[in-house]
């Protein structure tokens, strides 16, 4: 079982629970301002964080991505920094907060995932810097309505306690689990009528992540209508309950579905890659006569294929790798044609 | 009547063609259809099986019909979205009305229909019956054709009626009437699984008939050596094991030759010669004078592979000679036809297992449309017009009298040029495109112009329906229930999936009320197709191209009857001439003599180049359907002027240059596309545009002079590089691409960029 | 997934030598509910100026996909059938690595979202026990789908070979291509 683990991973992994652990020291002075109501949740983010870093650091070893990684970086830092920047931010602004690509492949897929995603980056936003104790809100002393917010032990703000900001605010995660229900709903229902998703989705892999946000959600805003219509007399039932979904959620994380939100970032990462690509050479295909990616891309390629075992290198030297796909499409039809030439008979 | 009411342009906008897509994720409803209909492809005369996808009354998606024997599922690309000639923006939803100076307005049935009748009885009364004439199409069902025949002689009471299928099978039908005394294709296609020699005479099988391809890689699989004659290399050829590449125009000479070669060597059956056929004499004398070095000659290909062609053919045992319209559009058409038939009787290969010949039949009921009554010189069972027993008997079908039952009139071209000399006024046409189909159709289109009256059924605004005073919105193929015969006789059924969209009819119910209207609604009292159908049989009872035998149901349990089927109890006839009683009068197979002649047009200094017409796979005919279907018309957007290198390089012309196009009749402009599949001397350009990318400007009104088919597949042109090159067309981004390439980059025009597809 | 109908004794054939260069399969794929009107075979002229030679090319679904190999992302996996799936929509990232890795030329990258598809061998129909849409339409037999002893009936000079060679590299595939007879591998150098 040991002998299975990877050193690299295993430190990585190690080094980022202790630094998130002595932040969440640090950052509630040394746990003062910590809410021991949310111990549980603490635990369960302390062991996100382990395998979320462990899975990440596995995941960069692996050839192919660390040759992003490297020359993500390389790139952001090279001589053309500005215009490798300004790509990220685009794709950032497009891709990640506009999140076009998916809207384009459907437009009830595209406010779905909209809705999801940003229930759940609000409750996100919400939800660790209170676990970790790194923000805490208290009365201001000597009133009754004004509240103030911490910030890693820091008074941040002040605000009326029944203003339209406390009411945001206190209700964020209401506001967060009514958009992932409405987005859930919305995935659900393609789930359930589309032919092809139902072809191929599982329910480990696609079901399970639906159902258990949804169940995060409800759970959650169980408890502000119970505390609300029903005086709180299912409190110790809504607690529980959204305690385990979302523990449920966090060990969860660096495994199932939901670890594309910590891989996805690594887009913006090839949206440089692409643009320095297209500034530079182009690989030009022999049999086509017409660029069809960067001579980067394909020298890189050469080189991570030869890392994973695989020796494209033809007998002349060149590589089959040099071939658009169009152009290997139609070595392997020659190929064929030739076979089937000397063999003397097309057919049979 | 006169020219159309406002610009082509304008009516482009409001009634296409208009590319038709289907959205991303498929029509709605696909998953859970209201009815899975099994019926045929509208396309070609294959008429594949297919299962139609029928959701709130409209086709949303098909499904291979794996069951139905010929095709087992297969399908080309315009079978895969056929589908979408259904719920397309273009259809004519109500009849309309030329309005000069804006075009076509909504009228309502009523007035469309009395206008169309008082214009009919006006024109009759003032110039005579065979003063209105009637155009008709052989995409149109069994039972259409035949109504279409007896709406013309008895409600019209017109001789003058024809069909597109003039432009098709004629000569064929005119060649095995002569042969055989019956015309349809001799065996069902399986006996071509072991065939010896398989000879496609002809026809681009690959992309005009592509399921057929299937039963010719059987052959192959099974040992058959496969001859290819074209003037291309088609992808059928590519891999054949002999391609002689015909000089365009050539054809009787090439099989004279072998038939000469046949002689020669006696690889004869003279067996079956003696005892089945007559008139061999005279047909060998007329090529005694065929040998190889006149043949590679005149055909242009040389005698070591017309030898070997002959050889093959003479040694096999047994043998399946396939031929279509590029030996029949020729102004010896028929002789062409005959002098293939004569290779065929002189080995005895014909009536037996896995020894065949057909014609291909091309249009979707080419082979029934040209049965029962849609031909000038027709009556339904393939009877003759001009025969006065088979009058008699059609007249007391119809319950008319014989006297009232109108004789041969004009074919087809003949007809136009009846409009054209002003002794024709009024026409009503279906399911015929001839402003697009029909050669020299610059003076097609003077033709139309000069109709005082002229009346068109469809379901799309066509080319030629742009001339018509008023259009009937009439209906699709899925739209009716009926029947059609395939290319190789097997009659199948035809289902309505839908019924027709908005205020359009079925064609039936239109042709049913003009008749009613014109008074002859005693003879036209027909409730359902079936109805027609029935009368149909009886009709056809006793004609060589027997249905009585063959009833709905008997399809339905079969999937579908062969005829001749003269009785209830026969089973069908998958396979002619086993009894060896051929339906000539003397009852023996003829032989016909095949002199050879030049085609009507030879090049000269002036016109130095052989132009050669014919399909491209993604489109059919003259594209009145497929010009609308998006992915259909991206696979192949424009017609190209397939050229040799060496005859570019003579004129300097460069690949995607834009080349004039110069023959007797038009000029017309086309891309360039260089290619060493082609004969020096010929050039191709496929004919399924119109206006000005119609190569059909240039074609020529020459006709064969027994079965009137123009000579489409020979025209002497000049070419006119004009320096310019041609813009890469413009198509769908979304729709056509489908994948974009991962290099984002700027890119050249790509030679591989008519596929449609990015990478 | 879990309560599929694949069949195992059924395989796909393909034949490029047989291909007329049509596009009805690529017309059909588009028609196949997993890829949304977006064609997943490719066929193309392999140079239209010499001849009208065709290629056209399924997902051979590699046995050690190369695709799933270079992707960064984990974004393919091959199942307990052998079949390569398309990526997955979550974890693709559009690099195009598979696109231009792979020796068949097959995976395709849709700029407009950001993803990489590729022939899933129609996994709606085949995991319902049905065939491909491809080589239920293809009228010429380039594209066959079917057992192994129906094809020997039916090709009797012809061998199934699902192992090529591209210069150094050796690649075993689910897909067969058709060879003369005695053939063990198709070399493509």
């Amino acid at each position: 079982m040991l002998s299975t683990l990877n050193p690299v991973a295993l430190l990585t992994a190690t080094l980022a629970t202790l630094a998130l652990v002595a932040s969440i020291f640090v950052g509630s002075r040394n746990l003062a301002n910590f809410d021991a109501a949310l111990v549980p949740y603490l635990f369960g983010c302390i062991f996100a964080c382990f395998g979320v870093a462990y899975r990440y650091s596995v995941w960069l070893q692996r050839p192919p991505t660390w040759r992003y990684f490297v020359r993500g970086w390389q790139l952001l830092f090279s001589g053309r920094a500005l215009v490798h920047g300004w790509e990220l931010i685009k794709s950032f602004a497009v891709d990640f907060v506009g999140q076009r690509f998916i809207r384009n492949r459907g437009r009830v897929r595209g406010i779905g995932h909209m809705l999801m995603a940003g229930g759940c980056i609000l409750a996100f936003g919400v939800t660790f810097p209170l676990v970790f104790g790194w923000i805490h809100f208290g009365l201001r002393p000597g009133g009754i309505d004004t509240y103030e917010l911490y910030t890693f032990g820091f008074k941040t703000m002040e605000f009326p306690l029944h203003g339209w900001f406390a009411e945001l605010i206190f209700n964020a995660l209401n506001w967060a689990a009514i958009l992932v229900i409405a987005g859930v709903v919305l995935l659900i229902r393609r789930r359930l009528t589309h032919a092809g998703q139902i072809a191929i989705q599982t329910f480990e892999g696609d079901w399970l992540p639906l159902l258990l946000l949804l169940a995060i959600s409800v759970t959650g805003l169980g408890i502000t209508l119970d505390y609300r219509f029903m005086r709180g007399e299912a409190h110790q039932f809504m607690a529980i309950t959204h305690a385990i979904t979302v523990i449920l959620f966090l060990v969860w994380l660096p495994f199932g579905k939901f670890y594309h939100i910590i891989q996805r970032p690594a887009q913006l990462g090839v949206a440089v890659y692409r643009r320095a690509g297209t500034d530079g050479p182009q690989a030009v295909c022999p049999h086509t006569g017409e660029p069809f990616t960067s001579k980067m891309h394909t020298d890189d390629l050469k080189h991570v294929t030869k890392q994973l075992g695989f020796d494209y290198t033809l007998a002349g030297g060149s590589s089959h790798l040099d071939l658009s796909p169009q152009g290997k499409r139609a070595a392997l039809a020659k190929a064929h044609l030739a076979a089937r030439q000397e063999s003397g008979a097309f057919f049979g | 009547m006169a020219t159309l009411p406002i610009p082509a342009g304008q009516i482009i906008a409001d009634f296409g063609p208009h590319k038709n897509y289907p959205p991303p994720e498929g029509f709605p409803g696909r998953n859970e259809p209201d009815a899975v209909v099994e019926t045929h492809c509208c396309f070609c005369g294959m008429q594949c099986g297919i299962k139609l996808l029928v959701k709130d009354n409209r086709v949303v998606g098909f499904e291979p019909w794996e069951e139905f024997p010929y095709n087992q599922g297969r399908l080309c690309p315009k079978g895969v979205q056929r589908y979408l000639q259904n719920n397309h923006p273009d259809r004519l939803l109500h009849p309309v009305e030329r309005v000069e100076g804006s075009g076509f307005r909504r009228i309502d049935w009523d007035r469309a229909m009395e206008r169309t009748v008082s214009e009919i009885q006006r024109i009759q009364s003032q110039y005579g019956r065979d003063a209105f004439a009637m155009l008709s199409g052989v995409s149109l069902t069994n039972e259409k054709g035949y109504l279409a025949g007896k709406f013309a002689r008895v409600a019209l009471k017109t001789k003058n009626l024809d069909y597109n299928g003039r432009l098709c099978m004629v000569s064929a039908g005119a060649g095995n009437k002569k042969a055989f005394g019956l015309d349809r294709a001799s065996n069902d296609f399986s006996d071509l699984a072991h065939a010896e020699v398989v000879m496609i005479c002809g026809s681009n099988v690959s992309e005009t008939f592509p399921t057929l391809i299937h039963w010719i890689w059987q052959a192959r699989d099974n040992g058959a050596k496969l001859v290819v004659v074209d003037p291309r290399l088609t992808p059928v050829a590519r891999t054949a094991d002999l391609h002689l590449p015909i000089r365009p125009g050539r054809d009787s000479a090439l099989y004279g030759a072998i038939l000469h070669q046949l002689v020669k060597n006696d690889w004869l059956d003279h067996d079956f010669i003696d005892n089945h056929t007559s008139g061999v004499e005279a047909a060998v004398e007329a090529v005694e004078n065929y040998d190889l070095d006149w043949a590679e000659n005149v055909t242009g290909i040389p005698r070591k592979k017309i030898m070997l062609a002959a050889e093959w053919w003479g040694k096999a045992a047994t043998s399946f000679l396939l031929h279509a319209r590029g030996i029949e559009h020729h102004t010896k058409g028929v002789e062409n036809v005959s002098s293939c038939i004569n290779l065929v009787l002189a080995t005895g290969r014909i009536g037996k297992p896995y020894c065949g010949y057909a014609t291909i039949t091309g249009q979707g009921n080419g082979q029934g449309g040209r049965e029962h009554g849609h031909k000038c010189d027709q009556l339904p069972g393939n009877r003759d017009i001009e025969n006065p027993e088979h009058r008699r008997y059609i007249s007391d079908v119809w319950g008319i009298e014989e006297r009232d039952l109108p004789g041969k009139g004009l074919t087809a071209y003949e007809l136009i040029e009846a409009i054209h000399r002003g002794e024709i006024k009024g026409l009503l046409s279906i399911c015929f495109n001839p402003v697009v189909s029909l050669p020299n159709n610059n003076f097609v289109r003077e033709a139309l112009e000069k109709l005082e009256f002229y009346v068109n059924i469809d379901f799309f605004l066509s080319e030629t329906a742009r001339h018509a005073d008023i259009v009937l919105a009439g209906s699709l193929q899925e739209e009716e229930e009926g029947t059609v015969t395939t290319s190789e006789g097997r009659v199948v059924r035809i289902r309505q999936a839908v019924t027709p969209p908005g205020e359009a009819r079925t064609d039936t119910e239109i042709l049913l009320e003009i008749a009613r209207r014109l008074g002859a609604g005693k003879h036209f009292s027909f409730n359902n197709s079936e109805e027609i159908f029935n009368e149909l049989r009886v009709a056809s009872k006793g004609g060589t191209a027997d249905y009585f035998g063959i009833t709905y149901e008997k399809i339905e349990q079969n999937m579908g009857v062969f005829w001749p089927c003269p009785s209830l109890d026969h089973p069908g006839t998958p396979r002619l001439w086993e009894d060896r009683k051929f339906k000539t009068p003397d009852g023996r197979a003829h032989f016909v003599p095949v002199p050879y002649h030049d085609p009507m047009e030879i090049t000269d200094a002036e016109y130095p180049v052989i132009l050669t017409t014919g399909r491209v796979v993604s489109q059919y005919l003259s594209g009145t359907q497929t010009r609308r279907i998006g992915k259909l018309v991206d696979q192949y957007p424009e017609p190209l002027l397939e050229i040799h290198p060496a005859l570019a390089a003579k004129y300097g012309i460069a690949n995607r240059e834009i080349v004039r196009l110069v023959s007797r009749r038009g000029t017309a402009e086309f891309p360039a596309q260089l290619v060493e599949t082609i004969r020096e001397d010929t050039v191709f350009v496929p004919y399924h545009w119109a206006g000005a990318q119609s190569i059909n400007q240039l074609t020529s009104g020459h006709l064969d002079p027994v079965s009137k088919i123009p000579e489409f597949k020979v025209s002497a042109v000049r070419l006119e590089p004009t320096g310019r090159r041609a813009p890469v067309p413009v198509q769908d981004p979304i729709q056509a691409t489908g994948g974009s390439p991962a290099h984002p980059g700027p890119k050249p025009p790509q030679p591989h960029a008519f596929t449609g597809i990015g990478k | 997934m879990t309560d599929t109908q694949f069949k195992q004794d059924q395989e796909f054939f393909m034949d490029p030598q047989r291909c007329i260069g049509c596009h009805a399969c690529e017309m059909a794929c588009a028609e196949c509910e997993t890829n949304g009107q977006i064609p997943m075979i490719h066929v193309d002229y392999v140079d239209r100026y010499t001849t009208v030679q065709t290629s056209v090319q399924v997902c051979m679904h590699c046995e050690d996909p190369t695709c799933a190999k270079v992707c960064p992302a984990d974004a393919i996996t091959r199942d307990e059938f052998g079949v390569v799936h398309t990526a997955k929509t979550d974890r693709c990232i559009a690099c195009a690595n598979c696109v231009m890795a792979c020796p068949f030329g097959v995976p395709k990258k849709i700029e407009t979202t950001q993803l990489m598809m590729k022939c899933n061998l129609c996994y709606d129909r085949t995991s319902a026990g049905r065939k491909p849409m491809c080589a239920t339409v293809c009228p010429s037999g380039a594209l066959w789908y079917g057992t192994r002893e129906k094809m020997r009936e039916l090709r009797p000079n012809s061998t199934p070979v699902n192992h090529f060679q591209f210069g150094m590299q050796s690649v075993k595939t689910k897909v067969n291509i058709m060879m003369p007879k005695g053939a063990t591998k198709l070399v493509v150098d």
